[in-house]
């Protein structure tokens, strides 16, 4: 039952940080490999403003966020419009958030140094509940509770908004889209930033939860985002969502099976398995192209 | 002399690592060039450099045993790997090979055998210098002959147009598994050069970071060209060494500068280093590096009528196709509904229906792109359903596609040559020795091409880029490509949409005089004119059936055919003469459609 808590929780961080990836996917065809940035920096955003700045835990998270859509913004702008309409865009766009990434990472490390930081002990309410025989803190409850209000809220958002409505008109078909009178562009940049503060999140809940940041904390949870958003099929919200769940509990249960040594290889065993038995992912549509 | 000696032992650790990150370069180019995206160099890299050092150390094997050994264990871990994972395309393949990296690099964490974390040490140091530049040189040396010989274009074909390549009889998977076991035997090679030049390994040398700039140095370097490889591993190899000598200190600046620079050349420099070492180069040099056009190209002289008697053939007698009962669902949408069909040799059948009837897909069916449901597809009497579209080329089926679909990386005579990829005789091999018979064998299948394009006349263009082609000529250019492979049957997928009608007319002569070299064609239009005037028959095809065929004149007078066309039967035919006279208002398609 433990152990049901904590591979739940553990998911719901991953499915999180996969949405922001599925999401500029789905929408924009593009896989944006500084996403992981987004999630660590999110993390030391929060960590300065609630510590340096002594701000309350809600508004550094907040600005957390804030600070992972600007990010997302800039992240666009430098990484991907420039290459737009160039015949090896999606090549390209790989290659350069990649490198977006890398110096994302590394100016981190000059600014915050390369050590482990951690939030003071008394900066969370020491509060536990135990339900059905397991131990649950206060923090955790908070956590999920706003990871699940923020994909019910994404969902809502995709589905019965303005901006969704346009955000799945680009996903079908952008040159219709645009003819049909829809501001491309901002539907653009609107998708990397609600992706990467959906990123930021991720990162703060995880430094929050685990009570660890590192620059190098988003490497880790790059490659299983990309296990998750495989496993849940490419460009799918509810493939996430469901994704990374999976995964979190998978981990979770590995570690008490066969040893954490070969914890981390389970996201990609899963990956591999999904992949051979149906590529599209759980949630996924293959898509036909006539010739 | 002693000074050349003296900079060798100084810098003999830089120069050595230039070489060994040129030769994994090269392993992540040869995917590169095939179209696909591998992140998994690294783990093949690593399984080399692993069961090299393990046969180093435990069982005390010479150097070129445990070489040969390590790079045959990593070329087989690819094949392994890429039989199933080469089903997947683009970010997917990255991923799932993403993921084997990551397999691998636990498994060599947690085994005893690897050392676990902390690794192999000490291996022996059996590799010079002289090893590691000889396995760049010969690196080069293959693909720089790899190029411009029947593979070399093959795999081209096959990263610019995967569908296109496999009905111009491309084996597509063989052609990708190929690709991905040559780059991991060649990525094993680097592993084990590295594995016992710099002594040590550790799961960590090769995580996804080293993944990452393996992929760096190859896109770094430029993918146009083999010096890439050789370029970008030297340039990404050379940039940190140069920051240590100006005294910038590791940590995290000489990422943030490595970082900006690659967003710098892929953002700028699309060619990447090979493109701006080409402007540096004079013109002569250039070409011979490019290996790519021919040194000496004839100029065509040919009429189009002249390149067509060459190629004329007897046609074969009987009939060429036949589909009986062809039937084919897309989920509930019956898009062929019991299709009977005998397509005769010699013959210029036209397929007409209105939008949506069928066409497409009956060609599809025939061609292999799509499998019918149900129902028999005879090609020169042996049964083809679920046949590959590069088998059924082999049968003598060549096609062009509605919206074009040209090797645009190609110039257009390769275009042709890879049409003719089925009949051209395979020069890899006797090229890397320099055997004779492969350059009069390339040459042969070259003025094979020119031929063809003659016959299309497009004999003056052969060395532009496809790319560079008009609309019309595109069309024209997939049309000799489809001859190239000689084949019994040609089928025209809607040529003339697009066109005006002066354009339409040309093409039916070119049509006619396709057909007069032995070649039977079928026609998809829906230019009626074009159709009623170059077709010795006319099929019409209406929700997916069969409604009327025969003679081009009985056809457009039947009424059913009429009415499919127009909606009503008040009008007398479909050539465009409506009871008051007007102009054509059927020629429904000659306007590009958008599709896709």
């Amino acid at each position: 039952m433990q152990q049901l808590v904590n591979g739940v929780f553990l998911g719901s961080i991953y499915a999180l940080f996969a949405l922001g990836y599925t999401l500029v996917f789905g929408v924009l065809h593009q896989l944006n490999l500084a996403h992981q940035g987004v999630y660590m920096l999110g993390a030391f955003t929060g960590w300065v403003l609630a510590v340096s700045y002594d701000l309350p835990l809600w508004v550094a998270g907040l600005g957390a966020i804030v600070a992972g859509a600007l990010l997302g913004l800039l992240i666009e702008r430098i990484a991907f419009a420039p290459l737009r309409g160039r015949p090896d865009e999606h090549f390209a766009g790989l290659i350069s958030s990649i490198a977006l990434g890398i110096v994302l990472v590394a100016g981190a490390q000059g600014i915050f140094g390369p050590e482990t930081v951690r939030f003071p002990p008394d900066a969370f309410p020491g509060t536990r509940f135990v339900i059905a025989g397991a131990s649950i803190s206060l923090l955790q409850v908070v956590i999920l509770a706003i990871a699940v209000a923020m994909m019910v809220g994404l969902n809502w958002l995709v589905v019965s908004t303005r901006l969704g409505r346009a955000m799945r008109a680009v996903a079908e078909n952008e040159r219709a889209a645009r003819i049909l009178g829809v501001d491309v562009e901002r539907v653009t940049m609107a998708t990397y930033m609600l992706s990467s503060a959906l990123g930021a999140a991720a990162g703060i809940m995880f430094a929050l939860a685990f009570n660890s940041i590192r620059v190098e904390m988003g490497l880790a949870v790059e490659l299983k985002g990309l296990a998750v958003i495989i496993v849940g099929g490419l460009g799918s919200l509810p493939g996430a969502m469901v994704g990374g769940l999976l995964l979190g509990l998978a981990e979770v249960f590995s570690i008490v099976l066969i040893g954490s040594g070969w914890r981390d290889a389970v996201a990609f065993g899963l990956l591999f398995g999904v992949l051979f038995f149906r590529p599209q992912g759980l949630f996924g549509k293959l898509r036909v192209r006539e010739v | 002399m002693g000074a050349l000696a003296e900079f060798l032992v100084r810098y003999d650790g830089v120069i050595a690592f230039v070489g060994i990150n040129g030769v994994l370069a090269f392993s992540m180019y040869a995917v590169l060039i095939a179209g696909q995206l591998s992140l998994a160099q690294a783990a093949f890299a690593s399984i080399a450099a692993y069961t090299s050092a393990i046969l180093t150390m435990q069982l005390g094997l010479p150097f070129p045993a445990v070489l040969i050994i390590g790079m045959i264990v990593a070329a087989g871990a690819a094949f392994v790997l890429g039989l199933p994972v080469l089903r997947l395309r683009g970010v997917f393949l990255a991923i799932a090979t993403i993921g084997f990296g990551e397999v691998v690099r636990i498994t060599a964490l947690n085994l005893d055998v690897t050392g676990g974390a902390i690794g192999l040490r000490p291996i022996p140091r059996v590799v010079g210098l002289w090893h590691i530049y000889l396995a760049l040189a010969l690196c080069a040396w293959l693909f720089f002959r790899m190029r411009p010989s029947k593979l070399g274009r093959g795999l081209a074909a096959l990263r610019d147009d995967e569908v296109a390549a496999r009905v111009m009889g491309v084996d597509t998977v063989r052609y990708k598994l190929f690709a991905f076991t040559l780059s991991g035997a060649l990525a094993g090679l680097g592993g084990v050069l590295f594995a016992h030049y710099a002594r040590f390994i550790s799961p960590g040398q090769f995580g996804f970071e080293r993944a990452v700039d393996i992929l760096l140095y190859a896109i770094v370097g430029g993918l146009g060209q083999w010096l890439g490889p050789i370029l970008g591993g030297g340039f990404l190899t050379l940039v940190p060494e140069l920051q240590r000598q100006v005294g910038i200190e590791a940590g995290w600046l000489r990422p943030v500068i490595n970082g900006l620079l690659l967003l710098g050349v892929i953002l700028f420099l699309p060619s990447g280093l090979v493109g701006v070492g080409r402007v540096l180069v004079p013109a002569g040099l250039r070409r011979r590096l490019d290996a790519t056009s021919p040194r000496a190209t004839p100029a065509v002289t040919t009429t189009p009528e002249a390149a067509a008697v060459e190629v004329s053939v007897r046609p074969p007698e009987g009939t060429v196709a036949t589909l009986s009962g062809v039937e084919k669902d897309f989920g509930g949408v019956k898009a062929l509904d019991g299709v009977d069909l005998t397509i005769g040799s010699g013959e210029i059948l036209g397929l007409i229906g209105p939008n949506g009837a069928g066409k497409t897909t009956l060609v599809n069916v025939l061609t292999g792109l799509a499998a019918p449901t149900e129902g028999a597809v005879e090609i020169g009497g042996s049964d083809v359903v679920g046949l590959s579209p590069d088998r059924i080329n082999g049968l003598g089926v060549g096609r062009t596609f509605q919206q074009t679909k040209l090797f645009e990386g190609l110039s257009v005579r390769e275009n042709v040559m890879v049409g003719g990829h089925r009949v051209a005789e395979g020069t890899l091999l006797p090229r890397l020795v320099g055997l004779p018979a492969a350059r009069s064998a390339e040459r042969m299948h070259r003025e094979r091409a020119d031929r063809y394009l003659a016959m299309v006349d497009l004999g003056d263009q052969a060395d532009q880029p496809a790319s560079a082609l008009s609309y019309g000529n595109r069309r024209r250019l997939e049309i000799a490509r489809a001859l190239c492979s000689e084949p019994r049957l040609l089928v025209l997928d809607e040529p003339a949409a697009g066109m005006n009608q002066v354009e339409a007319t040309d093409l039916g002569g070119l049509i006619r005089r396709v057909a007069a070299t032995g070649v039977t064609v079928l026609l998809i239009e829906h230019n009626v004119r074009l159709v009623m005037s170059a077709c010795t028959r006319v099929v019409v095809l209406n929700f997916g059936q069969v409604i009327a065929q025969g003679d081009p004149t009985t056809v457009s007078r039947d009424p059913e055919v009429v009415r499919a066309y127009l909606g009503t039967s008040d009008a007398t035919d479909v050539t465009g003469t409506t009871p008051d006279g007007g102009p054509d208002t059927n020629d429904v398609g000659t306007a590009p459609e958008e599709r896709e």
